[in-house]
């Protein structure tokens, strides 16, 4: 009796979590605009803090791949955050480890520190420019940013569209700025939103020439501690033919990550020590 | 045959139908003709250059890159702001033009793209040299001039790109781009392009000025050249032709019908060409010329006869007379056809297509004029009206003809002493040929581009790449402090090669990188002497560009490297002394037995390559049309040592053609390379129709002076007529934009003249001492 009573509980305590996740989703603003929708996915809860395992493939255009696996750790500070991630393989780069202390806008540069677990130092790298592409991946420091920055593109809705099975809001963002456009390498980009997650699924974006140069498919999404959360995304360079693919595992939230995490010691330290 | 040729008489509006019909055909086909400037489309597809080219080009992208030059030769050079701020906006403007890829830093270098990377006590700062300029307040002009005198410091103490990118003077920069991928079509464009470009630059600010090089737009250029070289010459060797029937013939038909009969045997060659698919070549583009000067000799042999036999009205019937000319003429024309023919046919002997495409076309050419001959001028002559006044002209140069007879008869001794003089000339230049496979030696001196790369190489690195693949055999393989070592050493045995200009590796920028993360400290600009510190640096590295940009000189797998050697010359000598001096190094540093694969890549190695194919396939190809041409004239004549002396004067001929080559510095490139072949095989036959009448005269019982001088006035004269044909024809090339063609008409012609004068002259002289 009592397993036959417990069971439809758990069923209903957990549409009942999910059901405000929905709804706060569905309905962004009222009367929705390129911006307003942007701005919810820039709102979107991701958590106070994350741990997450990356899988980064690199795949060239004869079909080579180089593959990277680490740990990341990320704390929000209001809207700025710090990271650290640690390589795990290949063993040759195992424990060495990046610090990222990102600002919100871009008024100030961000900083980063490297530790070489080869030369034992860490060092002070100079920060790149947002259209730089990030750790010789596809995907530039803009890409990589959960959002982009608001202010700096004119949003346009386009309409709605099916994408996978899903009800997308499709998004065309312009870099308002000639300075814009080439500090980011992109004239435009269009966006599909997931309505009920307010993640982008796919993003397609055109270089400097107007041609297509690259689109990102998010194809796998989950929601972890009730947090939607990318599994496995994939950019392709149309031109260049070249692809890399990321996977994110193990992901916990909010496990209350402590500052002393995010500092040049534990950068030394290497992961197995945590 | 007289069956045929009593057929093609009985219905002469159908043969000519049936000819205009093929020749509309062709016409039709002509359109779908293609150009091929690829240099190493020039390679057999099974030679290692064109392999390892296609493999290098495939794991580490294309090195054909576009090349502009600024210089400024005010004293600040190109250290100042308005200089400066030119760079980034040509440097911006290439960046957004479509024709170009920029998805990677390696894909468009210049002074505002390139990164800087400079160590301090706790860090590293990867930034672009231009960035301290652009970021101050251009009205603070001690700022700027300071941030200037930094980027010029930085410059030259980072080193990399000194030279490479900015030249040590300080007065010059490259903008180095690269080519949309297998958009070959648009180097014309490009090219065209970029001078607009640089012009309204140029217009706008005085101080500067732009030079435009690189192998894209060398190979574009020719693309231009070639058509409109084509359609340039054609009307001019018309001309040519024109007026020497003209004066040969001065009757309408006389110039029409041989004119049409060459003019349709050029369009059926280029209709095949393009229904075959075979591309158009640099020396291909010749075909044109060649068949209209070679193919008029039949006709004017069948119009002479046709003319002379009217002329002693031999014949009642025209009907009759024209059987007669076809009967006589038909063997000798094909047997002179058949050993021109043969010359062309020997360049099938060269591994190098465009060599092969030319001979095996040349010879349809000829075949095709032979038969239109054959067919059109007995239909024709039938169909017009009869002129009885024709018949009485009398051919130009019968005085000199005449002369000539008794002049050999009177002066053996001088003429022996002389072409004995001319053969000594003549050895001494074959002992000094030389090969040249340079694609920019291509074009005239005086020609903007050479002159472009001729100034580029004397102030940069050098234009022409010549490159390095080595496989470690092992993953991660290149990681090992050895390899980087033995990279870094290869590499400086390099540079204190001769116009080696640059070199660049995986080693340089792992030292780079050493030394940065080491305080920058100079004692650390070395290799890592670890495998783990080599692949964190990699993986450094890897953070500041682009995928692409990693995959320029290692593989992802860190097995293969890519070694770049930057040449300031692509002249075949300089370029094989360096391989053959630094390929035994290579093989030491990394040995098979070790399982490493070291191969040579590149334009460098593709004209290097060439080169040898040129001098194999020319011996190949001379031995082959010496035999096959004595075997013809054995044939002919029935008699070993009738064979043997109508050798004579083409032997002679080409000797002194090398020599001329040798002896006047022109290096058997790839078009001079075809003057051998091509003169034995025109030559032959002057000798043939020369022995022929000499001999059918001494079997009817003369004597040897009046057989010289009978010879010497009839076929003496169509021998003439010839000549002036060929010489004039390929004189034409004198006019030609492109080097090489200049090269072969003149050759050509001098070697015609030699002939000629070698079968009318001293011909005389050899057949006076057979007689005792």
């Amino acid at each position: 009796m009592k397993f036959t009573t417990l069971l439809p509980l758990s069923l209903i305590s957990f549409t009942l979590l999910a059901i405000p996740t929905y709804s706060q989703a569905e309905t962004p603003v009222e009367n929705p605009t390129g911006l307003s929708i942007m701005q919810a996915v820039d709102q979107r809860d991701d958590g106070e803090d994350l741990i997450q395992k990356i899988d980064q493939k690199l795949i060239d255009k004869r079909g080579g791949v180089r593959e990277r696996h680490m740990i990341a750790f990320r704390k929000d500070y209001g809207a700025d955050s710090k990271s650290i991630s640690y390589f795990l393989k290949p063993a040759n780069i195992l424990d060495t480890a990046l610090l990222t202390y990102d600002y919100d806008g871009v008024a100030r540069d961000d900083d980063q520190w490297l530790y070489l677990p080869a030369l034992k130092k860490v060092r002070r790298i100079s920060s790149s420019d947002r259209g730089d592409y990030f750790m010789g991946t596809d995907f530039t420091f803009e890409d990589i940013k959960q959002t982009p920055e608001l202010e700096d593109y004119n949003w346009t809705l386009l309409g709605s569209e099916i994408i996978d099975n899903h009800d997308c809001w499709k998004i065309s963002a312009t870099p308002k700025t000639e300075d814009l456009q080439k500090n980011l390498g992109y004239t435009k980009t269009i966006s599909y939103i997931r309505k009920d997650i307010l993640i982008a699924v796919r993003i397609d974006y055109w270089d400097r020439k107007a041609q297509h140069l690259k689109t990102l498919i998010v194809d796998k999404v989950e929601a972890i501690d009730g947090i939607w959360s990318v599994r496995h995304m994939v950019m392709k360079n149309i031109q260049s033919q070249h692809i890399t693919e990321l996977s994110f595992s193990e992901q916990q939230y909010n496990s209350n990550l402590s500052d002393r995490l995010f500092s040049e010691r534990m950068l030394k330290m290497g992961y197995r020590a945590n | 045959m007289s069956s045929i040729f009593q057929r093609i008489l009985a219905h002469p509006k159908t043969v000519l139908l049936l000819l205009f019909l093929l020749t509309a055909l062709a016409i039709g086909q002509i359109r779908h003709l293609t150009m091929e400037t690829d240099l190493d489309a020039m390679l057999p597809k099974q030679s290692d250059a064109y392999i390892n080219t296609k493999v290098l080009e495939e794991r580490f992208g294309s090195t054909d890159m576009v090349i502009i030059g600024l210089m400024n030769n005010s004293p600040s050079g190109i250290y100042n702001a308005a200089t400066l701020n030119l760079v980034q906006e040509l440097t911006d403007w290439l960046s957004t033009e479509p024709l170009f890829r920029t998805l990677a830093l390696n894909d468009l270098l210049s002074l505002a793209t390139i990164k800087d990377i400079q160590g301090s006590e706790d860090g590293m700062s990867v930034l672009p040299f231009l960035n301290d300029f652009l970021d101050i307040d251009a009205n603070n002009s001690e700022a700027v001039t300071q941030a200037i005198e930094h980027l010029k410091t930085r410059m030259h103490d980072f080193g990399i790109y000194e030279d490479v990118i900015a030249s040590a003077d300080g007065h010059g920069t490259l903008f180095i781009v690269r080519p949309q991928p297998n958009a070959r079509h648009t180097y014309a464009a490009i090219y065209d392009l970029l001078q607009t470009k640089v012009t309204s630059l140029e217009a706008e600010h005085p101080e500067v000025q732009f030079f435009i090089a690189g192998r894209p737009v060398i190979e574009g250029v020719f693309g231009q050249y070639m058509p409109q070289e084509m359609k340039r010459m054609q009307p001019l060797v018309m001309g040519v032709l024109i007026l020497l029937l003209f004066l040969s013939f001065r009757t309408p038909r006389g110039v029409g019908l041989p004119m049409l009969v060459v003019l349709m045997a050029e369009i059926w060659t280029l209709g095949t060409m393009a229904a075959l698919k075979a591309p158009m070549y640099t020396i291909t583009t010749m075909l044109p010329i060649l068949i209209l000067a070679i193919g008029i000799a039949d006709a004017v042999h069948f119009l002479s006869r046709e003319r002379l036999l009217a002329h002693y009205q031999a014949y009642a019937h025209r009907k009759e007379r024209i059987t007669e000319v076809m009967h006589e003429l038909w063997k000798p024309m094909l047997l002179t056809s058949v050993t021109t023919g043969a010359g062309f046919l020997s360049m099938m002997a060269s591994e190098l297509p465009p060599i092969r495409d030319f001979g095996l076309f040349a010879t349809l050419g000829i075949a095709y004029a032979l038969l239109i001959t054959m067919l059109l001028l007995p239909s024709a002559l039938i169909l017009l009206p009869e002129k009885s006044s024709h018949a009485e002209r009398k051919p130009l140069f019968s005085g000199y003809v005449q002369w000539l007879g008794n002049t050999v008869l009177n002066y053996p001794k001088r003429i022996t002493i002389l072409f004995a003089l001319l053969i000594m000339v003549a050895f001494i230049g074959v002992v000094k040929l030389q090969v040249n496979a340079s694609l920019v030696e291509q074009f005239k001196p005086g020609d903007p581009l050479r002159a472009a790369d001729t100034f580029l190489n004397a102030h940069f690195s050098g234009t022409t790449t010549l490159d390095i693949m080595i496989d470690t055999g092992r993953e991660n393989g290149l990681l090992e402090p050895v390899f980087l070592q033995h990279l870094a050493q290869l590499q400086q045995q390099l540079e204190q090669q001769p116009m080696v200009g640059d070199t660049a590796s995986i080693a340089e920028f792992l030292s780079t990188m050493n030394q940065a993360l080491h305080n920058d400290d100079p004692a650390w600009r070395k290799v890592p002497d670890n495998s783990e510190l080599a692949a964190q640096y990699l993986l450094l590295y890897s953070f500041s560009g682009a995928p692409d940009d990693f995959e320029t000189f290692i593989t992802g797998d860190y097995q293969q490297a890519h070694l770049r050697i930057n040449l300031k010359t692509d002249a075949t000598n300089t370029v094989q002394a360096i391989i053959a001096n630094i390929d035994t190094a290579l093989q030491n540093y990394f040995p098979a037995e070790q399982g490493f694969k070291v191969a040579w890549a590149g334009t460098g190695f593709t004209v290097s390559r060439l080169a040898d194919m040129i001098i194999n396939g020319q011996i190949a190809s001379l031995i082959v049309s010496v035999i096959a041409i004595f075997l013809l004239c054995w044939w002919i004549f029935g008699r070993v040592s009738m064979a043997g002396i109508a050798m004579i004067p083409v032997a002679l001929a080409v000797t002194v053609n090398y020599g001329m080559m040798g002896n006047f510095g022109i290096p058997l490139d790839i078009a001079t390379a075809l003057t051998g072949a091509m003169a034995m095989g025109i030559g032959v036959d002057f000798a043939i129709h020369y022995l022929h009448r000499y001999h059918e005269l001494k079997a009817s019982g003369k004597d040897y002076p009046s057989c010289v001088r009978e010879t010497n006035s009839t076929v003496g004269h169509a021998i003439l007529f010839n000549s002036f044909v060929v010489v004039g024809g390929f004189l034409v090339l004198l006019s030609a934009a492109l080097y090489p063609q200049m090269k072969l008409g003149a050759l050509i012609a001098a070697t015609m003249v030699i002939c000629y004068l070698a079968t009318c002259y001293l011909f005389p002289v050899l057949l006076r001492l057979q007689k005792h």
